[in-house]
């Protein structure tokens, strides 16, 4: 039954050692996210939603806990197997962006395709598919310093979405954006999740939780909180 | 190719510091090239002069610096009796000259006069005529083989000079070859004139006493000439009555190309010691740079782990922008030094011999080639490495 899930956290401890001080970050988090969910992380700095983030993004690893993404045990892999698990199953859209400068728009979408070995044709057509989805398909030859902060956020949801992952991790998404331009994204993050995609999003803007279904709160590495937003 | 694509547009997007940083490997690999191709064309000009020496003739002569030089000197007399004792010696004449004013008509000119024979002519290619026969040898024959430039000043209507005469001095001698090639600069000029004549003819009109300066022997196996040398040296110290401190220096061909193969063996250590420095500090500076490149763009590592890149792919990724960097600057190195040293053997080689090697593409292209592959291996893997091994989480953190 667990395995359905998309994400299934249990009693997740990290613990960060520099020498010979040990700090504990996350004190046995458990956190179930089933397909098609839109939950909002929300927590004070300190308060260790970052750490959850990584390990959630499987950037790193617990050091204790068992963690399921999609059903795959993804705990204790190494690291070529955590990039596998990256390059199949998540999606990420980074607060800043994070498109590639020199690369225009569409090479950028492609980008994970060229990881997973997809010859250039097919790449360039899924690719160009993925910013036609997200309404900016005639800036697709544009490089990223040519393109708005919306646009270039739409562009790094495309390189997200490119691989079909199971998950959508969003971290900030809207921090360098201006109101009515986040407002844009949030309803295209609404859309995607009405289209079954299930969404992971960090944020410190009430408002901007408040477009999920789902809120939890996190507070000195523990969760504090888990309910429905208000709307 | 995604992962050349991406390394063309990092190196032209910072164009002016990625020609800075290969500008080593250019100067290194195009001095390298040219001095190679400088050197084979010296060595082949060089041989190209010898070829002329014949390979199974030896010359003695005694040591100048001896204190008693006229006990030394080699007599007429000592040549048949090296020929009937020492056995593997087949014939032995006089090496003699002397110059003299020749005329033909009005033209006239100083040329060295010398002794020769078949053996000493023979090998060099004749214009016109032919060189000597055995038979003017042995009947003191009046006949003459003359050098080119001797013939052109001498015959300036360029006819064919065949069975005309010359005068030198008192005696007249009809010519009876041509030889083809200008007087060879590197040879020392006891052994090639422009006026040749038979040894026989020479003792008989020029020789005054029995002392020539030094006989030219013929061996019948070139593999035992450095023993042969010394068999007829303890000869003719024997002939001598064994007199004290008897000292005879020989000249062979092997000798004299030994000699200027040595001073090639020098030049390719020199080329090899060049292309040694120019590579570590060409591969000192791509290195830097390369660590510099992979500082810049940590984010962008940090954001490609992200989405799913491994370890290995950003290792590649930065192995191949090394490469790039290390084959385009061997490139162009080549191609200046091809150019270079090819002006260099137009403008100066070639008037020595008139002629060049091919421009030697495989070599110039196996040289920039393997100077690309080295310099990758060595300094472009380190930083390709510590690219591969840096954490995303950290990585993406990164201003």
């Amino acid at each position: 039954m667990n395995d359905l899930r998309a994400i299934d956290l249990r009693n997740i401890v990290k613990v960060y050692v520099n020498g010979p001080m040990e700090l504990e970050v996350l004190h046995g988090v458990s956190l179930g996210v089933d397909h098609g969910e839109y939950v909002a992380i929300m927590g004070p700095s300190g308060s260790g939603k970052s750490t959850l983030m990584n390990l959630i993004g499987c950037l790193d690893r617990p050091t204790r806990g068992q963690y399921h993404l999609d059903g795959i045990d993804v705990a204790q892999l190494d690291d070529n197997a955590l990039a596998e698990i990256r390059l199949r199953k998540l999606g990420f859209v980074f607060q800043g962006f994070n498109l590639l400068g020199r690369a225009d728009a569409l090479d950028n979408v492609a980008l994970p395709l060229f990881y997973a070995g997809v010859p250039v044709r097919e790449r360039r057509r899924r690719a160009m598919a993925a910013l036609a989805d997200m309404g900016i398909a005639d800036r697709a030859k544009h490089k990223p310093s040519e393109l708005s902060g919306g646009q270039q956020q739409r562009a790094a949801i495309a390189r997200a979405l490119i691989n079909d992952p199971a998950v959508l991790l969003a971290d900030e998404p809207t921090g360098n954006l201006d109101s009515a331009t986040s407002e844009e994204l949030l309803q295209l993050f609404s859309r995607l999740n009405a289209e079954g995609h299930t969404i992971l999003m960090v944020t410190h803007d009430q408002q901007v939780a408040d477009h999920a279904n789902r809120i939890v709160r996190l507070r000195d590495g523990h969760i504090v909180s888990d309910e429905p937003s208000r709307r | 190719m995604m992962y050349l694509e991406e390394a063309w547009r990092v190196l032209l997007a910072n164009s002016v510091r990625s020609i800075l940083t290969i500008l080593g490997l250019i100067i290194g690999v195009g001095a390298v090239i040219a001095i190679q191709m400088l050197g084979n064309n010296m060595a082949s000009a060089v041989n190209g002069m010898l070829s002329g020496m014949s390979d199974n003739t030896f010359v003695l002569f005694p040591n100048q610096q001896q204190q008693n030089v006229r006990m030394a000197g080699i007599h007429l007399g000592d040549l048949n009796s090296v020929v009937e004792n020492v056995p593997g010696i087949e014939a032995a004449m006089p090496v003699a000259f002397l110059t003299e004013l020749v005329h033909v008509g009005h033209n006239t000119g100083r040329y060295g006069i010398s002794a020769d024979s078949p053996v000493s002519i023979n090998g060099t290619p004749i214009l016109y005529g032919r060189g000597f026969t055995d038979q003017d040898i042995t009947s003191n024959a009046n006949v003459t083989v003359i050098s080119n430039p001797a013939y052109h000043r001498l015959f300036p209507n360029g006819n064919n000079p065949i069975g005309q005469s010359i005068y030198a001095g008192d005696y007249r001698y009809v010519i009876v070859g041509v030889l083809q090639a200008p007087h060879s600069g590197l040879l020392p000029p006891l052994f090639v004139h422009d006026i040749s004549i038979p040894w026989t003819t020479y003792v008989a009109q020029y020789l005054h006493g029995s002392t020539i300066y030094a006989a030219r022997f013929v061996v019948s196996d070139p593999s035992r000439m450095s023993a042969l040398e010394v068999a007829v040296i303890n000869e003719l110290r024997a002939l001598h009555g064994n007199a004290a401190g008897q000292e005879y220096q020989s000249f062979d061909k092997a000798q004299i190309t030994q000699g200027i193969n040595g001073i090639f063996n020098a030049l390719t250590l020199i080329v090899a010691l060049i292309g040694a420095v120019s590579l570590l500090v060409a591969g000192i500076g791509i290195m830097n740079i390369m660590l510099v490149s992979v500082a810049e763009r940590t984010r962008e590592i940090g954001v490609r782990k992200a989405i799913g890149a491994r370890s290995s792919q950003i290792l590649l990724q930065f192995f191949i922008e090394a490469l790039l960097l290390c084959g385009s600057g061997c490139a162009i190195g080549m191609a200046l030094g091809l150019g270079l040293g090819e002006l260099v053997n137009q403008a100066f080689i070639s008037k020595l011999t008139g002629s060049l090697l091919p421009i030697p593409w495989l070599l110039a292209l196996i040289t920039a080639g393997s100077f690309a592959i080295v310099v990758t291996l060595a300094f472009g893997t380190y930083p390709a490495y510590l690219a591969s091994r840096l954490d995303p989480i950290e990585a993406l953190r990164y201003e």
